[in-house]
């Protein structure tokens, strides 16, 4: 027989840099350090039980040992990385209802919680939708191009970091990686256009693809303008260059107001919805997708509209830092950071609200004749104030 | 090159820098979204607030039981059919006839509430008369009750007449029950009572006027005219075409 062991012998909060498989190097991860914990009460219960039952089991130990603790708080960290994002999302999905009906003197949604659990009853809506696909389409290209823009948009929005501690990676080129993957959606768009055998679907995709063609060079010339301005294209680097002192968005008005324009476009939000127009093609490139297939889209969009705001938020309001009150901002970064993201995505709806959505040709023209040149003069202003050593 | 992209635009319909391109019409937005905010917007959540409605708001309409007749002005009247006369107990258990409204087919006209000589049928502000049966939206004559009946609920009928108003007094309203009354062709008359019988106010009474040729009493109804309400009942009842109304004004 042997003797009474107390929980609190399997779950004891290592620190989670002392363990050897640690895969965030030097930096101190919070997220991480969160699921470690949560594994440690989890996995801890669990061989805590097998220990009482099985004595001097080796399960029990494997259960906590660092390379098994490792692998669960990864699993763990994954959902969490997730879920922040999708409640973000989410949150933003109810602060575009609310505030477009107030803007059109509705009431927006009322289910509960000032309207937040529409959202919730939207998404058990879709799981109780019939899947219908139709027999023409290219069944293989169909599923593939779905899965990819819903895969990727969930990939985008968890690469954005949300503070200096919450992040999944933290590397040199970080936001053109987030950009080339966000230009990778108007390929699938036009695929599944293709593949799933339809007027409108293959109208809508190949709007995807010549809405890109428009406002992706100006873009990447306002991203290369921050990153000259900052010196690096290291999402955290940024963040650190607008720390204490005045955020870009006032050397960079220009280049703001533009970037803010492109980033409603590459979203394909209103008025940019191009790609889906419901009131000229049926539902654009998405006709064909019923059911959880047509929700997990709307949700891509969504967190694309999310990722959106993040790099706004990023490049021109110092991410997840608030100018000029110092150490203050060690407080809650990830909150200051999902604050301004909802600000700025007001700023879309109020876009939004107040605008038509634009022609094919208007948005070829804005691209080219009205975003690029100011692209171009905004890279000008900051080349200018490098030189003259104001910046 | 974008100052040409703008220049393009100020052809009379986009007038580019007054017009603010699109910032103008996000600022109205912006301004309507400030009111909707401090203020509630224009919608009401329908179940739980509802819209004012007027006072005398014509809804479906309500019988006073122990008022009406029973004269079938309104089953005349109803446009859509929607009442019939049933036999219902009154207060002693006495059998009288008053009507009944299927509210499936009443088109809210209160045409039965004007045409009614006494007012006992009325409008009501009730609107909301959903059932889950269509047989739950048939409206018997103790069902129609309402009690709080105001003046204005009781529509009133009143007429201006041609004669009267081609001969200059076209302000003149006449109540509608007092224009017109019965009149009897005397030779058609067969003396069968049945104009006496169906005359829900008991205006007429029989009148002999010596015998026929078998020595049986002529009768022939007589109208009390301030007693009348014109609902023309033995018209339909005669079986010789006997009655006629006619214009007494």
């Amino acid at each position: 027989m042997v003797e009474y062991q107390s929980i609190l012998d399997w779950i004891n909060f290592p620190d989670p840099m002392s363990n050897p498989y640690y895969p965030f190097g030097d930096a101190y991860n919070l997220p991480y350090d969160i699921s470690m914990k949560i594994w440690e009460i989890l996995g801890g219960t669990i061989a805590w039980l097998l220990n009482l039952i099985f004595p001097n089991n080796g399960i029990s130990g494997w259960l906590v040992c660092d390379m098994t603790a490792n692998f669960f708080a990864l699993v763990v960290f994954m959902i969490l990385m997730f879920a922040v994002p999708f409640i973000g999302c989410l949150v933003s999905l109810w602060e575009e209802r609310k505030i477009l009906g107030r803007a059109m003197d509705r009431r927006g949604t009322m289910i509960g919680m000032w309207g937040f659990l529409q959202c919730v009853a939207d998404g058990l809506k879709t799981f109780m939708k019939e899947n219908v696909q139709s027999k023409a389409v290219d069944k293989m290209a169909f599923m593939w191009t779905c899965s990819l823009v819903i895969g990727v948009s969930v990939l985008l929005a968890i690469m954005v970091p949300l503070s200096g501690r919450w992040f999944v990676v933290d590397y040199g080129s970080g936001l053109l990686i987030i950009m080339a993957l966000y230009a990778l959606a108007p390929f699938f768009i036009l695929v599944s256009g293709w593949a799933q055998n339809n007027k409108f679907t293959l109208i809508g995709g190949i709007r995807a693809a010549e809405m890109m063609l428009a406002y992706e060079i100006p873009i990447l010339i306002i991203i290369a303008t921050v990153a000259l301005e900052a010196g690096t294209f290291n999402i955290n680097g940024i963040v650190q260059a607008q720390y204490d002192t005045i955020p870009y968005f006032i050397p960079q008005f220009v280049g703001f107001i533009t970037f803010l324009f492109c980033a409603t476009a590459e979203a394909e939000r209103a008025p940019f919805d191009l790609a889906e127009a419901e009131s000229e093609l049926v539902e654009g490139w998405q006709t064909e997708y019923s059911g959880m297939k047509w929700g997990l889209i709307m949700l891509a969009d969504y967190l694309r509209g999310y990722v959106s705001c993040a790099m706004i938020v990023i490049m021109f309001f110092g991410g997840w830092n608030i100018p000029f009150i110092g150490d203050w901002n060690n407080y809650m970064p990830e909150f200051v950071f999902l604050l301004k993201a909802w600000f700025v995505f007001l700023l879309m709806i109020l876009i939004r609200v107040g605008t038509a959505r634009v022609r094919t040709d208007q948005i070829l023209n804005l691209g080219w004749r009205v975003f690029m040149p100011l692209a171009v003069a905004n890279l000008m202003i900051v080349l200018m104030l490098k030189v003259g050593g104001i910046i | 090159m974008a100052m040409n992209y703008l220049e393009e635009y100020r052809d009379g319909r986009h007038r580019t820098w007054k017009d603010l391109w699109v910032v103008r019409p996000i600022l109205v937005c912006c301004r309507l979204l400030l009111r909707t905010t401090i203020h509630r917007p224009v919608t009401v959540l329908y179940p739980y607030e509802a819209l004012w409605n007027p006072d005398n708001y014509r809804g479906r309409p309500a019988l006073e039981f122990n008022k009406c007749l029973g004269c079938g002005m309104c089953v005349r009247m109803c446009p859509c059919t929607a009442i019939i006369l049933v036999e219902t107990p009154d207060d002693e258990g006495k059998p009288v006839m008053r009507p009944q409204i299927n509210m499936g087919r009443c088109s809210f006209c209160a045409y039965c509430a004007e045409y009614c000589p006494v007012d006992a049928m009325t409008v009501t502000p009730i609107v909301e008369l959903a059932e889950y049966t269509r047989s739950d939206l048939i409206y018997g004559p103790r069902r129609l009750a309402y009690e709080h009946t105001t003046e204005g609920m009781k529509v009133k009928f009143e007429e201006t007449l041609i004669s009267d108003y081609k001969n200059g007094n076209g302000e003149i309203r006449h109540d509608h029950f007092s224009i017109d009354r019965p009149e009897l062709d005397e030779k058609k008359c067969i003396s069968c009572k049945k104009c006496a019988k169906v005359c829900p106010v008991n205006a007429i009474t029989m009148v002999e006027h010596g015998t026929n040729a078998k020595g049986r009493p002529i009768l022939w109804p007589e109208v009390k005219s301030d007693v009348c309400v014109s609902c023309s009942n033995c018209i339909d009842a005669c079986p010789k075409s006997a009655l006629k109304m006619k214009e007494v004004l």
